[in-house]
């Protein structure tokens, strides 16, 4: 749905130089991509994934594609470490890979960590079948930008039956420069049979700037895989941000996630997990909490595609001031999953006048043998627990702030890495309105 | 499983009616019959020339034809619908023919053709004496004209209109004018605009201030001749502090091809005023293979528009091919009350895509939704529902319910809930689930020797119990009727 005269940031995508590499199912792929996009435009209107979140105050506004000065960008090392987070380090700043911000010396055998720029120079083969897609769908016009223009991401693997400790940290930072600008990542992540993993994926900025980036990542679990995966989202509060994560689980791997998203001014996250093993699980844990002005959507879709496959997901939502929350959670369990379990619940408190909450929980079942059950609330907190909070002398302010951090910390629970957990509290609580 | 689920509470009921189910299992589609009587009608096609001859055999006023004209321009620059999760042949909208009418036009029920008359008769509509017995008035809609009205004189004295669209337009164009469209506007939707510019017939009630209705009323919809899509058209207007109960009806005969069905039924609820509106649809749903059946695209409103005001839509979906159908609440007025109760069942290649509409502008509104879904064979059936608080919305609160049933591998059962909320006081909540007859329920029945169709119809009939609670009385026996017979070699 193209409008007749490019948009800015449409017209700069399609005038933007694609990566060239050398490499030439890569090129192709990245040529046929930005050729899809080209045609497709940008979901503008009537696409229903992204009815409630509107492009086009987005597509108005030019960005200067990708960062020459990026790696001479002075950034604080300090500012990148998090609690409980000591294992190996990557980090990309304004889409670029900084070598003297990472920490990958020393990598347990059998890890693999490294900027895809990097494994593509090496060896690109092993890469060739998850970086070869071509994207037709309408709504997936970032994705689509994001193959052709993505210059680089994180590639991480660990090999089979090889357990990681220490948790990994992948950092996203998005620093000032002199315009807006914009980048694109791809992560490729793959945990061998048996693997177990930590993985931290934090997005940070280092200043207020309203840059865009996209960020695509694939993750692998094969059978009887481990990944504990948690996301803290921190974006700039002018940026965009935009981001697909596609997980595939085969036979009884299983995956916690857990994400906060707290920043950025227009975020959307395509959240997407296919349990194609038997007996695979995933249970997700989210919590958006978007106030000024900002825009948070998440579309979380589980496909159980194999026997015996369950899923959980916990979401929960507080919109204040201006702010706009957007969550929708697709169950589709395909027809031959007999003895899937699915529940979805997303609870969401409405703090303002001027605030708005949509929430789609969805649940498609084409098999019988299943259970799957899904509920949504939008409301604000419970009257009769306030006053019981204040009959007992906590004054309004603090009764409110304390039962709204009750309520977003129930997705933090079983967040088994202590001292990550008291950090991403304590953030949730600063951003609680006043 | 919730507490509709008893099979305590539904063993009495059933048993009484496992005459009928065995009776019900050598029987194909009871209603499939075609009454031979001479049709005329406009030939197929549409155009302009097509809405100005409907117009013009109805003798309506100009200002009912523009009102036509106006929504088949705007009709033919809309594109059709695509997002619902059904799969629809193309439809040729220039192959239907848009007016059929029985040659005689009646004047009273003793000129109605008596191959009509029998065809209501094996329908078992309550007309002549056998109405006055049911104590129901009837506006019996057949194909485009309607035959015989009942009660006239007894819904007269209250003060209630009750009587065919046609005949409204004609003689209270000014109540007509003023409400016609101003729930359903002309251009709201696809199919909406299509029944406004070619609507053949329909119902108009209006209810005058404070008065109740002193009975339930009804209309029996039936399509008859072959090509004609049936553009119904019902208007019901309850002033202030009045009340009225309102069942439809529908059966179809057994047809090969689809046959298009696009109504559009609006409802107005002034201060105080309560609407309860009740559909079994039972139109032809094809054959086992998927061939022919009844298109079901209509467009359902309610406007509370007063304060204190209330709408509740009660529905058994049993027939159709292919069911499209949201019928809605707009809460206008403050504390407004919208309810939705339904149970749709689909079988064979049926698809269904249904559920309803809030739209809470008032303060203190309130609205409840409860639908019931039954999958069965390989048919598809999906809750598709919006609630939604506008800013105004203070202290509103909704609930909404939704449950699937599933029988057997190869159905599917889907729920599409939209909440859109605006407002920080009001309170929206949602739950659903999804699940199977469990082999713990039908070991129970079974050891207590009950047949295996008999023990799913019971757990089915339990399942859907909260909504023909709502039902009225007559409503509630046919439809639990029509979900067994539905429901025939689902299982085994």
């Amino acid at each position: 749905m193209s409008e007749p005269a490019l948009l800015p940031l449409v017209a700069s995508l399609v005038d933007a130089p694609l990566p060239v590499s050398g490499i030439a199912w890569l090129d192709a792929m990245r040529r046929d991509n930005h050729e899809i996009f080209v045609a497709g435009g940008l979901p503008l209107a009537r696409v229903e994934a992204w009815k409630y979140t509107a492009l086009r105050g987005l597509a108005r506004r030019p960005f200067v594609d990708g960062d020459e000065a990026a790696l001479t960008r002075a950034v604080d090392p300090s500012a990148l470490a998090l609690p409980g987070v000591d294992g190996a380090r990557l980090v990309f700043v304004n889409g670029a890979f900084r070598a003297d911000l990472s920490a990958l010396d020393a990598l347990p055998a059998g890890l693999t960590l490294q900027p895809l720029s990097q494994a593509l120079h090496a060896d690109p083969d092993p890469l060739r079948f998850v970086l070869s897609r071509r994207h037709y769908e309408a709504d997936e016009a970032f994705t689509q930008i994001n193959a052709a223009h993505a210059r680089d991401g994180a590639v991480l693997r660990v090999a089979d039956g090889v357990k990681i400790d220490a948790p990994l940290h992948l950092v996203f930072l998005g620093a000032p420069a002199e315009g807006d600008l914009a980048w694109h990542l791809r992560n490729v992540i793959e945990l061998g049979e048996g693997a177990t993993l930590t993985l931290v994926e934090h997005h940070l900025a280092s200043g207020e700037q309203a840059h865009l980036s996209t960020v695509v990542g694939d993750i692998e679990l094969r059978e009887g895989a481990h990944l504990h995966h948690t996301v803290l989202q921190q974006a700039a509060s002018g940026a965009s941000l935009i981001r697909r994560t596609s997980l595939r689980l085969h036979a009884r791997a299983h995956a916690t996630l857990h994400l906060a998203e707290l920043g950025g001014a227009l975020v959307r996250h395509d959240l997407r997990a296919e349990l194609i093993g038997d007996g695979a699980q995933l249970e997700t844990r989210g919590v958006f909490m978007p106030h000024g002005r900002q825009h948070v959507d998440t579309q979380l879709a589980i496909r159980h595609q194999a026997l015996n496959t369950a899923s959980s997901s916990t979401w929960r939502g507080v919109a204040s001031d201006r702010a706009r929350g957007v969550f929708r959670g697709a169950i589709v369990v395909a027809p031959g999953a007999d003895g899937s379990d699915a529940n979805l619940s997303n609870k969401n408190l409405l703090l303002s006048g001027s605030a708005e909450i949509d929430t789609k929980p969805e649940l498609e079942i084409y098999a019988d043998e299943v259970k799957a059950a899904h509920g949504a609330t939008v409301g604000q907190l419970d009257e009769r627990s306030l006053f019981y909070l204040r009959s007992r002398g906590i004054p309004l302010a603090e009764a409110r702030a304390l039962l709204t951090a009750a309520f977003c910390r129930a997705v933090l629970d079983d967040l088994p890495n202590e001292a990550l957990r008291e950090h991403l509290s304590s953030l949730l609580i600063d951003q609680l309105p006043a | 499983m919730k507490d509709a689920m008893t099979i305590e509470s539904s063993t009495a009921t059933t048993l009484r009616d496992n005459v009928d189910v065995a009776e019900a299992l050598g029987r194909s589609y009871a209603a499939g019959f075609v009454t031979d009587i001479e049709m005329t009608g406009l030939p197929p096609g549409l155009d302009e020339g097509t809405v100005r001859a409907i117009s013009a055999v109805k003798r309506e006023p100009e200002w009912m034809t523009e009102w036509r004209l106006e929504a088949f321009r705007h009709w033919q620059t809309m594109p059709k619908p695509d997002w619902a999760k059904l799969n629809i042949d193309p439809i040729d909208y220039q192959a239907i023919s848009y007016y059929a009418a029985p040659k005689k036009q009646p004047k009273s029920l003793d000129d109605v053709d008596p191959a009509l008359l029998e065809t209501y008769e094996k329908l078992g509509i309550p007309l002549h004496e056998r109405a006055a017995l049911a104590g129901v008035a009837v506006d019996a809609v057949f194909d485009s004209v309607s035959v015989g009205t009942t009660f006239r004189k007894q819904l007269a004295d209250a003060g209630v209109l009750f009587c065919s669209m046609s005949e409204a337009i004609r003689e209270y164009p000014e109540i007509v004018r003023k409400y016609l469209g101003s729930v359903v506007p002309t251009g709201d939707n696809f199919f909406a605009a299509l029944n406004s510019a070619v609507f053949s017939d329909g119902s108009f009630v209006f209810i005058p201030k404070g008065v109740r209705c002193p009975m339930e009323l009804s209309t029996y919809f039936r399509i008859n001749a072959q090509n004609t899509g049936q553009f119904e058209r019902t208007l019901i207007i309850a002033e202030e502090g009045s009340h009225v109960s309102y069942l439809e009806g529908c059966t179809a005969p057994k047809r090969d091809e689809n046959q298009l069905h696009a109504a559009v039924v609006e409802l107005v609820a002034l201060e105080g005023a309560k609407i309860k509106y009740s559909t079994v649809q039972n139109w032809y749903p094809g054959d086992e293979n998927g061939v022919g059946g009844i298109y079901n695209f209509v467009t359902k409103r309610g406007d509370c528009r007063g304060d204190d005001s209330k709408i509740c839509w009660t529905q058994v979906e049993t027939g159709s091919a292919i069911t499209w159908k949201y019928p809605s609440v707009i809460l206008r007025g403050d504390r407004s009350v919208g309810e939705f109760y339904s149970v749709a069942l689909t079988h064979h290649f049926q698809q269904a895509d249904t559920g309803t509409k809030m739209i809470h502008l008032g303060k203190h509104t309130k609205s409840k939704i409860v639908s019931k879904g039954i999958s069965a064979g390989k048919s598809s059936n999906s809750y598709r529902g919006l609630v939604k608080m506008e800013k105004g919305a203070e202290g509103a609160r909704n609930y909404t319910q939704c449950d699937s049933l599933l029988i057997g591998k190869q159905c599917g059962a889907h729920t599409f809930p939209y909440m859109e909320v605006k407002n920080p006081t009001a309170i929206v909540e949602h739950e659903a689930t999804t699940s199977k007859i469990s082999d713990d329920q039908m070991f129970y029945c079974r050891a207590r020797g009950i047949p295996e169709e008999d023990a799913v119809s019971m757990i089915v009939d339990g399942f859907c119990k909260q909504v023909f609670r709502e039902l009225p009385m007559e409503f509630a026996v046919e439809a639990k009727k029509l979900l067994e017979v539905s429901l025939e070699g689902a299982v085994g």
